[in-house]
């Protein structure tokens, strides 16, 4: 019961602070109110015990992304103040359509899924569990991952670097 | 998820509250006594004495201190942006207090004891670095925005050698543990140093994550980001008062983290060197014994080495310890593969702790023609 009520507030917490995203008028801020949300999901994970999705969650998201994202900000950014300012262009009603169309595909998918796995009484697999299907069952598709990033990795340093060269 | 049962049979939120309390009440007087113990060693390695007023040696210096920051004037600038600014400083400090909850200070004595406690302290440890720019762009304030990205640049480029440096000996429990699977619970990796701390195992990774941690934490040789005499204050240059007083108490209490999840990872935190039998207020003493000694070692640091420039930072985050950390995880990985004895772990690890001392020393020696000196000096010449 008191599970199910904190649950309904985080969620709650959740839509909010998502809210704050869309609508704030500081880019800043909506960065802010992201990596709030983006932890609220986190949280959601403890409440279900994944607890090594809830630590990814925070650690890439949280952590990883929207500090790059703040970083980016600050670099591109003249005036530091954070103060309101325009952030909708014409794109607008095409960031609309875009935004309905993919909550519709995850209702849509959310809701005719057959979930395996029971949320009343969610279970907690172990991490060696977690490593045994990562390293060794799926070894050869968790390599390609890591060489795709690497190869993106050094090919974002190149192209950086012949913008710097010039 | 618990480390015991709970004291006195209470409800285990009861008993969460009374142990997040007793570890934040440890953490502050840590606090307090650090900033007096910091200027006391600071003092006398400059051959002076330090606060001496304040009570016998200057030993009320620091409750003095927090009571004037209490009271002082808590100060906005016009043109920050007021939620953000006023929001930074406890964003700061939460991810440090997240880190405090799994520590193990005595064997099955912490707040929490997860599975994944080693994993929790890097996730946790990534969310640092959102307050810290929060402070910076919501100053509304050039130097604190400046500061702001040095930090981040630094943090993130050191978090990367530093989480290498720990899956290391995450890797090296797998030995230990019997079943040959390794593990990230903080508790079990104290545990398992019972005969032998695993600084002898892994030398190298030990100064990567001393290095590392030393990074994290803004202390000398590392302080870029706070650099008084380059950008007045960093990040938090524009805060007074009780936030002023946040951000310090984060810290020293980060620096209270990083000590006693060291001594836990590396030092043998409280199994070494009387066991897992000995009495938990031995542990308790040699827990906090290992973790003063690296804070030492830190504020010694600091009296010793001047700061570095902000690419001599970058270079060798980015071109030694990255390497050499990468470098240590592939020969723990053959060793462990092939099951061979741990001495020629240590060996290894120490061949690598010898170069990475050699290299340290060569530069430092070096009559350098790179850099921005090198630069001037070569354009010097050629002009001349």
């Amino acid at each position: 019961m008191a599970t199910e009520v904190i649950w309904w507030l985080f969620a709650l917490g959740i839509i909010a602070l998502s809210a704050g995203v869309v609508f704030s008028r500081s880019v800043i801020h909506s960065a802010i109110f992201l990596i709030g949300s983006l932890a609220g999901v986190g949280v959601m994970f403890v409440i279900l015990t994944v607890e090594f999705l809830a630590l990814t969650q925070f650690l890439i998201y949280g952590g990883a992304v929207t500090v790059l994202v703040l970083l980016a900000l600050m670099l591109t950014r003249a005036d530091p103040s954070g103060r309101a300012e325009k952030v909708n262009g014409p794109q607008a009603p095409f960031a609309l359509l875009a935004g309905i169309g993919v909550a519709a595909v995850l209702l849509v998918a959310a809701l005719s899924t057959e979930w395996a796995g029971n949320t009343e009484s969610p279970t907690n697999i172990a991490i060696e569990a977690i490593s045994q299907r990562l390293f060794e069952d799926f070894g050869l598709p968790f390599i390609l991952a890591s060489v795709l990033l690497l190869v993106a990795l050094v090919g974002a340093i190149i192209v950086a670097r012949q913008e710097e060269g010039e | 998820m618990l480390f015991a049962d709970p004291l006195f049979g209470l409800p285990t939120w009861i008993d969460a509250i009374i142990r997040i309390v007793i570890v934040v009440l440890v953490m502050t007087v840590f606090v307090i006594y650090s900033t007096y113990g910091e200027r006391k060693l600071v003092a006398r390695f400059q051959q002076r004495l330090g606060p001496m007023r304040t009570g016998p040696w200057g030993l009320w210096q620091g409750f003095a201190d927090a009571i004037k920051l209490v009271g002082k004037e808590d100060i906005r600038p016009k043109n920050a942006d007021r939620w953000v600014f006023e929001l930074a400083p406890y964003a700061t400090f939460i991810p440090v207090l997240l880190t405090l909850m799994v520590l193990p200070f005595a064997e099955n004595w912490g707040v929490r004891n997860l599975a994944l406690g080693v994993f929790f302290v890097f996730a946790v440890l990534g969310l640092n670095i959102v307050g810290i720019l929060m402070a910076g762009l919501g100053s509304g304030n050039k130097y604190a925005l400046l500061g702001a990205v040095r930090a981040a640049a630094q943090m993130i480029s050191y978090e990367i050698p530093l989480v290498v440096s720990l899956l290391c000996v995450v890797m090296i429990t797998g030995a230990d543990t019997g079943n040959g699977v390794g593990t990230l619970n903080l508790n079990t990796i104290a545990a398992l140093q019972e005969d032998r701390p695993y600084i002898l195992l892994q030398p190298l990774a030990f100064l990567i994550f001393f290095t590392a941690m030393l990074s994290e934490l803004h202390r000398a040789p590392f302080d870029i980001p706070v650099a008084e005499s380059e950008i007045v204050g960093g990040y938090f240059v524009e805060y007074s008062g009780i936030r002023w007083s946040m951000f310090q108490l984060t810290e020293y209490a980060s620096m209270w983290g990083f000590a006693v999840f060291g001594s836990v990872v590396f030092l043998g935190g409280w199994a070494w060197p009387f066991g897992v039998d000995s009495h938990w207020a031995l542990q308790l003493a040699t827990t906090f014994t290992k973790a003063l000694a690296i804070v030492i070692v830190i504020i010694w640091i600091r009296t010793t080495v001047p700061r570095l420039r902000i690419d001599q930072l970058m270079n060798f985050s980015w071109k030694v310890l990255l390497e050499l950390s990468f470098l240590q995880l592939i020969v723990n990985g053959i060793i462990l593969y092939y099951d061979w004895p741990q001495e020629i772990l240590a060996l290894t690890s120490a061949v690598g702790a010898g170069f990475l001392i050699f290299l340290i020393i060569r530069h430092a020696s070096a009559r350098s023609t790179k850099g921005l000196l090198g630069t001037y000096r070569t354009l010097g010449a050629s002009s001349s």
